[in-house]
């Protein structure tokens, strides 16, 4: 188990940098795992990303299909990758405060 | 040391070792002679020299030793002279499993370097097979391989996301090319090329899914994916887990066959490649009745045929590649890509060493999915950033989906500034569509495929499993009342029943939701009373989790001549994992229904 901080936050990630506790989430530290994933400032469209993930996960326990993720969104998959570089898997599942997603990823 | 004093899990594990040795391996765990060839061929001992457990002849050791006590007379009588040594508690396996998963990728430079011939790969699979016999692996080995058991592919992705996505994309290609013909063909009887894939493509990054369609339909190819059985990759060669490896790819390659396909083309992934074209029908004990081919070797033909046409100055960045350790050193496939760059990108560069001789990407062998061991593999990753940053390109192309995300990972940790593209990705961006086979022969109208449809989520519910009743099946007392307080909790009505007769009568009487299933009680077992279940018309349908003591029973279960059962755990299951799966088994079958 590792300890994140940045600025005033400071909460367990595993070795990949992943949110334990997705309680502890909220938009502060959103703002602060963003900066590890080369996103400097999270605009509006960010914003609609990370909430329809975190929402999904809270109601089904995983992290959606990215089909789903641009029809709820309304982003194109070029987008979403030009939103949050490392992906959607890796860079903005992370910051919408969801665990690393399983298997070859 | 008696065998009397080891834990039940080490025990097994001797037991089953006794069943794994084949000649090869017997010959790699008696002929090592500690020479230290491998400790300058294997990334995390370069990476960290000081540190003698990362030799590989050291972790190739931990089976010997093994070996030794129980099958070798030295080791059997003078132990300590020989050093012979079994695990005999359970914290002893926990040693051994950070040893197997957490500090070799399985990548197998160390076999190619070692003038002895020993395969320390092999010996350390057949250690994770040992350990995950026994149910002693990281929980990202575990999740993963789950979810390949019970739904069918390692990422659990359901069979109508799977077609939504295909469907998405297919009509985003229709529109871009502006031909109904370049639809994505789903279940075509009798296609010639039925084309697999890695579940991560369609749940996170289905570039290379539309990619390859777009050059299957260039091709004016006759090609289908499959609706169900999917998955070309394989999680059972990480976990050596050869049991799961035969049931992931007798799946495929029954669904291949029963679409009567000549050719079953796999994407670009090195793992997934090397376990259904090279290791699944031995695993399986099947013969396949077509050709297995890796995309690159489609890709190329298409091009020397004609049927493609591709421009190389429409990819002008430089350009190295990596080889996969599974593609290069395990199915010799070294040539065939770099013939294929140099026809598509018009400034290739070598990375030093190259081919068999290449470094690991630091994500093989499942490592991507053990997050506990990152730090180090991050830290082994210095040999392979060292070996991309001296070849100056801008791209590092590479055959495998694993690669693209261990390479990612470090390129990222090193500040290299490269991007990683498969060669599926680079041949499309560079296609000449207008002198492709597809523009210049007549064309053949395709029907669009008719929509699927819609599936909306599961209606959110006060609690999880409210209005459900599930039968909890356990002949131990606290087990039972563990498993039915927390099912409670979620909001779930709860009957019980003690052993396998018992199971059956309440069943029928009370119609549950779902059976939860333990395999060892008296009388009548799991086992029978789970056949006795799929045989009666009445409960035939009701889904089934087996909540076992015994992982090695999968397979018992699995190979019954009746429907699986749709989940199968561990004991001791956590809470919050058992209501997860009960909601997700109840889920499916609502939506399959």
């Amino acid at each position: 188990m590792a300890i994140f901080t940045h600025g005033n936050i400071s909460l367990e990630v595993d070795e990949d940098g992943f949110i334990q506790d997705p309680e502890q989430w909220n938009e502060e530290v959103a703002k602060a795992l963003a900066t590890t994933e080369g996103v400097s400032e999270l605009t509006e469209s960010h914003w609609k990303v990370v909430h329809y993930l975190r929402k999904y996960f809270l109601e089904f326990g995983v992290a959606p299909m990215i089909r789903k993720l641009c029809k709820e969104t309304g982003f194109t998959l070029k987008e979403i990758y030009e939103l949050f570089p490392s992906g959607p898997a890796k860079g903005a599942c992370k910051v919408a405060g969801l665990p690393k997603p399983t298997g070859c990823v | 040391m008696s065998s009397d004093s080891r834990s039940y899990k080490a025990q097994v594990l001797a037991e089953l070792l006794s069943r794994k040795l084949t000649r090869p391996l017997v010959a790699s765990l008696v002929s090592c002679v500690h020479c230290g060839m491998c400790h300058t061929a294997c990334h995390y001992a370069l990476a960290d020299p000081e540190d003698p457990r990362m030799t590989p002849s050291y972790k190739g050791d931990q089976l010997r030793k093994i070996f030794k006590r129980n099958h070798d007379w030295t080791g059997r009588v003078v132990p300590w002279w020989v050093g012979a040594k079994a695990p005999i508690t359970d914290e002893d396996l926990e040693a051994l499993k950070e040893i197997a998963f957490g500090t070799c990728t399985n990548c197998r430079r160390c076999t190619f370097n070692c003038p002895m011939g020993v395969d320390t790969a092999s010996i350390n699979r057949t250690m994770r097979g040992l350990l995950t016999a026994v149910g002693v692996m990281p929980e990202g080995v575990r999740v993963v391989s789950k979810d390949q058991w019970e739904i069918g592919n390692q990422m659990g992705v359901l069979k109508e996301d799977y077609l939504e996505t295909l469907e998405w994309l297919s009509e985003e290609l229709v529109a871009e090319v502006g031909d109904p013909a370049a639809a994505i063909p789903i279940d075509k009887q009798g296609a010639r090329v039925v084309y697999a894939i890695n579940p991560r493509e369609v749940k996170y990054d289905p570039r290379t899914i539309t990619n390859a369609a777009l050059i299957f339909y260039a091709a004016g190819e006759d090609w289908t994916m499959a609706s169900d059985w999917w998955d070309q990759t394989n999680f059972g060669l990480f976990s050596g887990d050869d049991q799961l490896g035969g049931t992931a790819g007798r799946r495929l390659f029954e669904r291949v066959a029963e679409l009567g396909a000549e050719k079953l083309v796999i994407s670009e992934c090195g793992h997934g490649f090397r376990s259904t074209r090279c290791e699944a029908q031995n695993w399986a004990g099947v013969d396949v009745p077509f050709v297995m081919e890796s995309a690159v070797v489609t890709m190329i033909n298409y091009i020397k045929e004609g049927r493609i046409k591709v421009d190389r100055s429409k990819n002008a960045i430089p350009v190295t590649y990596h080889d996969s350790c599974n593609l290069a050193r395990s199915c010799g496939i070294t040539e065939e890509p770099r013939e294929l760059l140099r026809l598509v990108v018009s400034d290739f560069r070598e990375m030093t060493p190259n081919r068999q001789e290449n470094f690991c990407c630091t994500g093989g062998g499942g490592a991507m999915s053990m997050s506990e061991y990152t730090p180090r593999r991050l830290k082994s990753a210095v040999i392979k950033a060292k070996q991309i940053a001296d070849t100056g390109a801008k791209i590092v192309a590479t055959s495998c989906h694993n690669c693209v995300d261990g390479l990612s990972d470090l390129i990222k940790y090193y500040k290299l500034g490269c991007q990683v593209k498969q060669l599926v990705d680079l041949t499309a961006e560079g296609l000449v569509l207008e002198e492709c086979a597809v523009r210049r022969t007549p064309r053949r109208v395709v029907p669009m495929p008719e929509p699927l449809p819609e599936v909306g989520p599961a209606p959110a519910r006060a609690l999880p499993l409210a209005g459900r009743t599930v039968l909890v099946v356990d002949d131990e007392e606290d087990a039972r009342t563990f498993i039915a307080t927390v099912l409670e909790d979620a909001g779930a009505r709860i009957v019980y029943a003690c052993d396998g007769d018992e199971a059956i009568s309440v069943a029928k009487r009370e119609r549950p939701d779902l059976i939860t299933l333990d395999l060892s009680m008296p009388g009548k077992d799991g086992v029978e009373a789970f056949t006795e279940l799929r045989h009666d018309p009445e409960i035939a349908s009701t889904p089934v989790c087996i909540v076992t003591g015994h992982p090695e029973f999968r397979k018992v279960i699995y190979d019954r001549p009746v429907p699986p059962p749709e989940g199968y755990m561990d004991k001791p299951v956590e809470g919050e994992a058992l209501v997860k799966n009960v909601r997700r088994i109840l889920e499916t079958a609502h939506a399959a229904a």
